[in-house]
């Protein structure tokens, strides 16, 4: 239609160019892109997932639904933290028995059916004693990286007696030491990876070096010693920290003048605060360490520069460690390394300590690489992100700083940098806690419905900070809400918690004449009365709850606060008055006080006596209310006769 | 697919045995009934037969009321595989319902796009949700290693059995 219209228009306007134009040259709207010099673009070569990837950059995290390796059902998404490890765990550990299944009964699952086969979907070859073998194996094993399978071959291969060539006994040796002689935890399993953290800080505190094993065999079956066996054991000393021998390794090639490659170097820089004790020594030994590659005309690199920082990160003496840091990197900057966020990272340890002045270093880091996207190229690129929000919060206390580290961390792929599930609870840890005192209520709440619960669930302790922001700026009309996610997130056998939630919807007595408000007493009434359940059945649990006189009193406030739970309150207050001897304290005497008044609104003035019983029996203040029970009703004889044996006659007669 | 060649393997000699008793074909003198009788149920007499939507509906409805239990293309014209395909719809019908034994209150719903399979059905909730992602991991990784392509499972959970249920007859 449109196209059409347009048709009809065309000779017209044509007509009237050609007359304003005047000097009669001939051009027409369809003549001009003739003139135009059409450059084809040059093909680009694309990689068989590029598009998978353009697809992929289009659709960011959705902040309203889980992530997506949980089931996308109700009953199936995860509501706290220990679900959210379960489940992942769990679903991973079924893959795991599938995968038992299938080596276990390799011969129902020798089929064919994918073309062009796909190994990962057969089951694995198996290596006995008795199989058949010859170096080719070897060589397939050592590129498929199966650690404990290529042991196997190569020792079959010598038990046979069939040469290895130098070459492969060096690529198995690279293997060993890499994995020092250990099967790694299969790369298709990244939910345990994801989850798994203690382990690995674990590992890095002692030696774990297999002394005398395989790895020292087949070093020393290579004659004569190549510089590339020099560095595969060298690094392999040095990453399981046998940093005693792997120094005197180095030593010992240098001194026979054999080229080592500047990666040696780097795992030998990484141990030296294993080697030498004091920040001087250290700083000594990294420099003679620079010095002798310079001798031998090693180029540097991202992995020499984050070596060096490490070993600087590890100087107590705050002050030589700033200065040597100051003096490194722009040497490294002439040498033209660009840093990478593992670098980042060990700046921002040497500079930002607890006991140190303050330093805005991250500042300049900010300016540095913000906008910037990154790939990982050091094992301890993925601590920046963790560590930059953490200096945020306890160094600097500054909520622009912590948005910017964020933009950072949601630009381009660098989310893929966050590292672990430990992490990323640090990480979101700090930043919610940051924003929570730095930011209007208001505005933290709207992050709050962003992060939570699908992407972050705070622990108790972030839950008390931001029950401290509400309470700080009074805005009880959110504790139901937040009262909710407790309960989901299973908060509530925590008596700080409980008694934090309480004492917020006590202290802030809601205003029935602002809108916001008016639903407010009833609902505070009903998170009470949750409370109450709950604490109640907690008593079957093992982590058990047990009421104080406190707790008891302050939802006994709330609940006569609603007019329509009155009958809740009397429920409550029988359960005080019984159980006096097992509740440890008692209630406040404002709570007993508002308690009387509500009897005395809903005209029950035996509940009221029963109040001030309770009060008498508990040697608390009680002419205030025996005044009020007097004046609020007109009682009967029986009563007055209670009330006078309770308190004496001395109140009537004022 | 070696299901079938151990199905053929046993069936075989059989059947080539009731082959060579004669070559004479015999006239089918019984009445029709899978026309009449398959995908229906008959009313019981104290009409408590509890039927989902699916059974309700006989199969001339397919493509009105409810949809094919099987998506693939193997039937179009020159297509690949369609004794396969129907073969492993069945093996992974039976697989899932045995795996999740007593749990699937719906008709298993199979449908096949390029390389990947994804297998929907209705499970009633009375499992720990834990032990729930177990066997979707277990299953999904079975029936890939099986089938040798993705497998993903989109199961749907309700609370009681009788969620599912349309009407009684």
């Amino acid at each position: 239609m449109y196209l059409s219209r347009q048709l009809r228009q065309l000779p017209r306007s044509r007509l009237t160019r050609h007359i304003a134009s005047g000097n009669g040259t001939h051009y027409t709207t369809a003549a001009r892109p003739a003139a135009e010099h059409i450059e084809i673009p040059k093909r680009i070569e694309r990689s068989p997932t590029d598009l998978l990837q353009a697809l992929a950059s289009t659709v960011g995290r959705d902040s309203t639904a889980p992530h997506y390796k949980y089931h996308d059902d109700p009953f199936l998404i995860p509501m706290s933290n220990i679900a959210k490890r379960t489940y992942a765990l769990s679903k991973e550990a079924g893959r795991k028995a599938a995968n038992w299944i299938k080596e276990e009964h390799r011969e129902l699952f020798m089929h064919q059916e994918a073309q062009p086969p796909i190994e990962k979907f057969a089951p694995s070859m198996v290596y006995t004693e008795e199989s058949e073998v010859d170096a080719s194996s070897l060589q397939l094993l050592i590129s498929q990286g199966e650690v404990t399978d290529a042991v196997l071959v190569y020792n079959l291969l010598e038990q046979k007696g069939i040469e290895v060539t130098d070459a492969l006994k060096q690529s198995l040796l690279e293997l060993v030491c890499f994995y020092n002689n250990q099967e790694p935890l299969p790369e298709e399993y990244i939910e345990e990876r994801w989850f798994m953290q203690n382990n690995r800080r674990r590992e890095r505190h002692g030696k774990t070096w297999k002394d005398g094993e395989l790895a020292e065999k087949l070093y020393a079956a290579i004659e004569p010693k190549t510089p590339q066996s020099y560095a595969a054991l060298i690094r392999g000393m040095a990453k399981y920290l046998q940093c005693e021998r792997a120094y005197a390794l180095l030593q010992e090639a240098n001194e026979k003048r054999i080229q080592l490659d500047t990666n040696t170097y780097n795992a030998i820089i990484q141990i030296v605060s294993f080697i030498k004790d004091t920040a001087e020594l250290r700083w000594q030994m990294c420099t003679s360490l620079l010095n002798q590659m310079a001798e031998q005309q090693l180029q540097p690199n991202l992995g020499t520069l984050n070596a060096v920082l490490e070993c600087i990160s590890t100087f107590g003496n705050f002050k030589l460690a700033r200065s040597s840091a100051l003096k490194v990197l722009p040497e490294f900057k002439q040498l033209g390394v660009t840093p990478s966020l593992g670098s980042y990272y060990y700046l921002l340890i040497i500079f930002c300590r607890e006991r140190a002045p303050v330093s805005h270093v991250i500042i300049d880091i900010l300016n540095d690489i913000a906008g910037k996207e990154f790939k990982v190229e050091h094992p301890k690129d993925t601590f920046f992100f963790a560590t930059a929000m953490d200096v945020c919060r306890n160094h600097l206390h500054d909520k622009a700083l912590a948005k910017r580290v964020d933009d950072l961390l949601h630009t381009g792929n660098n989310y893929d940098l966050i590292g672990d599930s430990f992490k990323e609870g640090i990480y979101y840890r700090n930043y919610l806690a940051l924003l929570c005192q730095t930011e209007s209520i208001e505005d933290f709440m709207q992050f709050y419905d962003m992060l939570v619960p699908n992407i972050y669930i705070p622990e108790p302790g972030i839950m008390e900070e931001i029950l401290r922001a509400i309470e700080i700026n009074g805005a009880v009309e959110h504790v139901p809400r937040i009262w909710s996610d407790m309960v989901i997130f299973d908060h509530t056998h925590r008596e700080s918690l409980l008694l934090y939630v309480l004492r917020i919807m006590v202290d802030n007595r809601p205003n029935p004449e602002l809108p916001a408000q008016q639903q407010l007493p009833k609902q505070c009434a009903k998170v009470a009365m949750d409370m109450y359940n709950k604490i109640e059945e907690s008593v079957k649990r093992i982590k058990k709850v047990s009421f104080t006189g406190q707790m008891l009193g302050d939802i006994l406030t709330l609940l006569v606060r609603d007019n329509s739970s009155f009958d809740q309150a009397v429920e409550v207050f029988n359960y005080i008055d019984k159980q006096q001897h097992r509740i440890p304290g008692t209630p406040a005497d404002s709570a007993l006080f508002e308690y009387i008044e509500a009897t005395v609104l809903n005209k029950s003035p035996s509940q009221a006596l029963l109040a001030l019983q309770y009060a008498v029996e508990n040697n608390m203040e009680t002419s205030a209310l025996a005044k009020r029970i007097h004046e609020g009703f007109t009682l009967s004889e029986v009563h007055l006769a209670k009330l006078k044996s309770l308190v004496g006659e001395g109140f009537i007669n004022k | 697919m070696n299901f079938l060649k151990k199905v053929t393997l046993q069936v075989l000699p059989k059947a080539e045995a009731h082959l060579s008793l004669g070559n004479n074909s015999a006239i089918h003198t019984s009445s029709v009934c899978c026309r009449v009788q398959s995908g229906r149920y008959r009313i019981t007499v104290k009409r408590d037969r509890p039927l989902t939507y699916e059974m309700a509906n006989p199969p001339h409805f397919i493509g009105h009321r409810k949809s094919w239990n099987s998506w693939n293309t193997s039937t179009l014209k020159d297509a690949l595989r369609p004794s396969q395909t129907a073969i492993e719809d069945v093996f992974i019908r039976k697989f899932i319902t045995g795996t999740w034994h007593a749990l699937v209150c719906s008709e298993i719903i199979i449908k096949r796009q390029h390389n990947t399979i994804r297998i929907a059905a209705i499970i009633r909730q009375a499992i720990a949700q834990r032990k729930m992602y177990f066997l979707i991991g277990y299953t999904e990784e079975l029936l890939s290693y099986w089938m040798q392509c993705p497998v993903t499972l989109e199961f749907q959970t309700v609370a009681d059995k009788k969620d599912v249920v349309f009407k009684y007859i």
